[in-house]
């Protein structure tokens, strides 16, 4: 049987339609994916992703484990600050994509969807194997994980608690007292939006939390939002989806994220990545427009002149362009800003351009 | 919300509608379809002219997360197409029944209306 978020049967009384995500029943959306995708853009919108894995990292060689298992260099990353990064094979392809938050003594990391034995063991193994006092818990069923996302985000939640939120920088993270209850806030989001992130334990507090901030939110008109808008408000700003992007074992490089490689310390693959890199022959994620109509869509082949260079690993309509938006891997000769390439749906060739992420720019609200 | 079958048509069970004028047939999907479907964003139509056969792909119709095929409820030939919803595929969820029909269809095997549902058949489905 699916798992099921523990605010399951609110989600059914707000209407929510449901989805099975990695083994997890939840909200695809409540009635319109694109009006919850324009209401995150322009307002605020609440998610409950409590899909995503939750890992405590304790010991005295927490850090050192994190620094080992990652590509970042934990010891950069004070107390209140949280770090998006990816765990690596010893080949370099991407285990799991996650962001870690050091809190006081210890750090808490957030795989995917049913990533979090996977992770668990590879990082409990990994402490084994280089003698690092770290210990690794799965307590992905023990929180409720909640988005709130969108341009209003802070001026809803700041009504909930005492806290000043603009003293939480952009990726920081802290322990804070919001609607009466005790949790773990980052400022942190997968829309490109301002937004926060809650870790909510124990769980049962977590429908008392969403609803209060619905009613927080109601004079910005705050609306639940399901997973459909959750990944097109992230590709429309060229964000990664693990189980799309990372597809068949992709490289860090290949998914064009050199901007969170930290060279100056040891990793677990990164040898492998200085060898790819020094080759330079590799597919890179590209980032396409359609021209004409059509929608791409995850799977679809991407051509030059007829001949394949390449394929879509994610696509969709976007609701702010109105016009088809896809990532995919292509060879490095076809993948020049502006240069045109086809992609093909049913059949059919669609001219689609090469563009630098984002697909919508910061600012497009305010050009409406 | 009330889902609306009409009375005066007929239905598949894959949740197209059927309207028969003389020897042509209009076709749509059903208010249900696309209230399951949500946002409609993209509608594909066939060519006028096309020769097709009962349960041939007849068109694709596609919201923001899905692809959904609509076959054809019978054979015939494409007379007529709603250009329209190339550029406001919206209309569907609008107007199933009305602005949002999908083509015409000249109708080959008149034998083939009696496998469609009536509307008491339909609403007993849904």
């Amino acid at each position: 049987m699916a798992n099921k978020s523990p605010i399951h049967e609110l989600h059914k009384k707000l209407g929510a339609k449901f989805t099975d995500f990695s083994g997890f029943e939840m909200p695809i959306h409540y009635g319109s994916i694109k009006d919850e995708h324009l209401t995150v853009r322009k307002n605020v919108g609440l998610f409950d992703v409590s899909h995503m894995s939750n890992i405590w990292i304790t010991g005295d060689g927490a850090e050192n484990l994190i620094t080992l298992t990652t590509v970042e260099d934990a010891s950069k990353i004070e107390n209140k600050k949280s770090q998006y990064t990816v765990i690596l094979r010893d080949n370099g392809t991407v285990i799991d994509d996650t962001i870690f938050m050091h809190l006081e003594d210890k750090f808490m990391i957030i795989p995917n969807a049913g990533r979090a034995k996977t992770v668990t063991e590879w990082l409990n193994k990994k402490a084994e194997e280089n003698n690092i006092c770290a210990t690794c818990e799965d307590v992905s069923r023990e929180y409720v994980i909640l988005a709130i996302q969108g341009p209003k985000s802070r001026d809803t939640l700041q009504k909930l608690t005492k806290t000043d939120l603009k003293t939480i920088g952009f990726f920081g993270c802290q322990y804070i007292n919001l609607a009466g209850i005790e949790c773990i806030i980052s400022h942190t989001g997968y829309t490109g939006e301002l937004g926060f992130e809650l870790q909510i334990t124990p769980v049962d507090q977590a429908k008392d939390i969403f609803k209060k901030i619905l009613e927080a939110g109601k004079e910005y008109g705050i609306k639940p939002i399901g997973l459909g808008a959750r990944d097109t408000l992230r590709l429309e700003k060229g964000f990664i989806l693990a189980g799309n992007e990372f597809e068949g074992g992709r490289t860090p490089l290949e998914a064009v994220m050199s901007w969170i490689i930290n060279w100056d310390h040891d990793f677990i693959g990164k040898y492998a990545l200085l060898k790819q890199k020094e080759k330079g022959d590799y597919e890179r994620l590209t980032c396409l427009v359609c021209q004409e109509k059509g929608i791409p869509r995850h799977g679809f082949e991407i051509q030059r002149d007829g001949k394949k260079i390449g394929i879509v690993s994610s696509g969709t309509i976007s609701p702010c362009l109105n016009t088809g938006i896809a990532m995919g891997y292509c060879h490095p000769d076809y993948r020049e800003k502006d240069s045109i390439n086809d992609i093909i749906i049913r059949g059919k060739p669609v001219k689609s351009k090469v563009i630098k992420p984002p697909f919508v720019p910061k600012d497009w609200k305010n050009n409406q | 919300m009330v889902i609306e079958v009409r009375d005066n048509l007929k239905y598949t069970d894959t949740h197209e509608w059927i309207k028969i004028q003389g020897n042509t047939a209009i076709i749509g999907i059903t208010d249900h379809a696309q209230s399951q479907l949500t946002d409609i964003v993209f509608v594909e139509l066939p060519e006028i002219g096309k020769e097709i056969k009962k349960e041939d792909e007849l068109c694709i119709v596609e919201s923001v997360k899905s692809v959904t095929e609509i076959y054809a409820p019978i054979s015939g030939k494409i007379v007529n197409v709603n250009k329209h919803l190339e550029e406001t595929p919206e209309t569907i969820n609008e107007s199933p029944y009305d602005k949002g029909w999908l083509v015409e269809i000249e109708i080959a095997d008149e034998s083939e209306i009696k496998d469609l549902l009536d509307a008491v058949s339909y609403k007993k489905m849904i």
